[in-house]
């Protein structure tokens, strides 16, 4: 029993690392496209620490918001290199 | 064939679309100006250095009373002395610019073609420092604001003239890199600066009005009533990108030199009226 629910810790943790690998690959997108949002390095941050201390629901949720900040910053740089040409005054 | 017009007509749409968002700075300078004048029609066009306080009659009275007693005056008086103190080579900064002391605010921002870089006041200013050996001051720190302070003071009255130079493509990138900035949209507010400062000026944000563009360039650095103290114009810019809820770039970073270099060329033919007095 002890050892099913160490397995499943560390399956959270590695889950956790993957999800943190993928908020971090598209903020540092973001920022390369000069779009990067105010607060992800700190949800990022925040997670981590929430991690640290085993406290992985809390770090999931944290690092599901930074994912999903830094994925509509970067989609928010794609659409402007689109689109911010219809802005212009003409 | 009707549909073959169709398809025609929507090809030409879409390149003068295109056309006219790549227009040149003078065209795109004409159409802002333009603009501002067509939505403010009582506004003369002198008038818009002044910002908000051409647009707002009540904020006007607040800021002339202010203005009878400068909160700006400390910073240019120690910009003063900061000037004329010698260097420790017994050179002074002065020494480092081509102009006589009323029109060094107005060479900047300008491209510089071996650097290939648009080139600030503030950026001017550490240059000359590290020639002569010392270091550079910080973008934010009081030294740098009361020496642009200064600069700007003497430059009153003098007309901005800001250049675009079309026999260096490098300027033209960087002024097109400014204005790409301007444009976008940006931050978790989706806003860009033009969605505030062009489409809603005049429009009140809580207690405030949002100022028009033109004449943004012209009056920094400013002496801020609620933050206490004197701020540059990049140091707003990322006060901006920051209401926005986007991540504000570094002070004299690339993206703010051309944002200031589009901004300051949309504001050619107004007075530079710096340091000025905001809320």
């Amino acid at each position: 029993m002890l050892i099913m629910a160490l397995i499943a810790l560390a399956g959270c943790s590695t889950e956790f690392e993957r999800r943190f690998d993928e908020a971090e690959r598209l903020r540092a997108e973001a920022a390369a496209a000069g779009s990067e949002w105010l607060e992800t390095v700190s949800l990022l941050e925040q997670a981590q620490q929430a991690a640290s201390r085993d406290d992985l629901d809390t770090a999931m949720e944290l690092v599901e918001r930074a994912r999903f900040q830094a994925e509509m910053a970067v989609k928010q740089a794609a659409h402007e290199a689109e689109t911010w040409t219809g802005r212009v005054v003409k | 064939m009707r549909k073959a017009a169709a398809v025609l007509g929507v090809i030409v749409a879409a390149l003068l679309v295109q056309q006219n968002a790549l227009a040149g700075p003078e065209e795109d300078r004409l159409a802002f100006v333009a603009y501002f004048e067509s939505r403010f029609p009582e506004i003369p066009f002198a008038q818009f250095a002044n910002g908000i306080y051409a647009i707002d009659s009540d904020a006007r009275k607040q800021w002339l009373e202010i203005e009878e007693f400068p909160p700006y005056e400390f910073a240019v008086e120690r910009g003063n002395e900061l000037w004329h103190k010698a260097l420790p080579d017994g050179q002074m900064l002065a020494d480092c610019f081509a102009a006589e002391l009323p029109d060094i605010r107005g060479q900047f921002p300008r491209f510089d073609v071996a650097s290939g870089e648009v080139i600030t006041l503030e950026v001017a200013i550490n240059d000359c420092r590290i020639e002569h050996n010392q270091p550079s001051l910080a973008y934010d720190s009081s030294e740098m604001i009361d020496l642009t302070a200064y600069l700007a003071f003497e430059a009153r009255g003098t007309k901005v003239d800001i250049r675009v130079p079309e026999d260096q493509p490098g300027a033209l990138a960087a002024y097109e890199s400014g204005k790409r900035f301007y444009y976008s949209k940006r931050g978790q507010l989706n806003f860009a600066c033009a969605d505030c400062h062009v489409a809603s000026a005049g429009q009140w944000v809580r207690a405030d009005r949002l100022s028009a563009s033109i004449g943004h360039t012209t009056h920094f650095p400013v002496y801020r009533s609620k933050l206490g103290g004197m701020i540059s114009l990049q140091k707003r810019f990322a006060g901006c990108i920051r209401d926005v809820r986007a991540k504000p770039f570094e002070l004299q970073s690339t993206q703010y030199r051309n944002l200031e270099y589009f901004l300051s060329y949309m504001s050619n033919g107004l007075e530079w009226n710096g340091p000025g007095a905001r809320k």
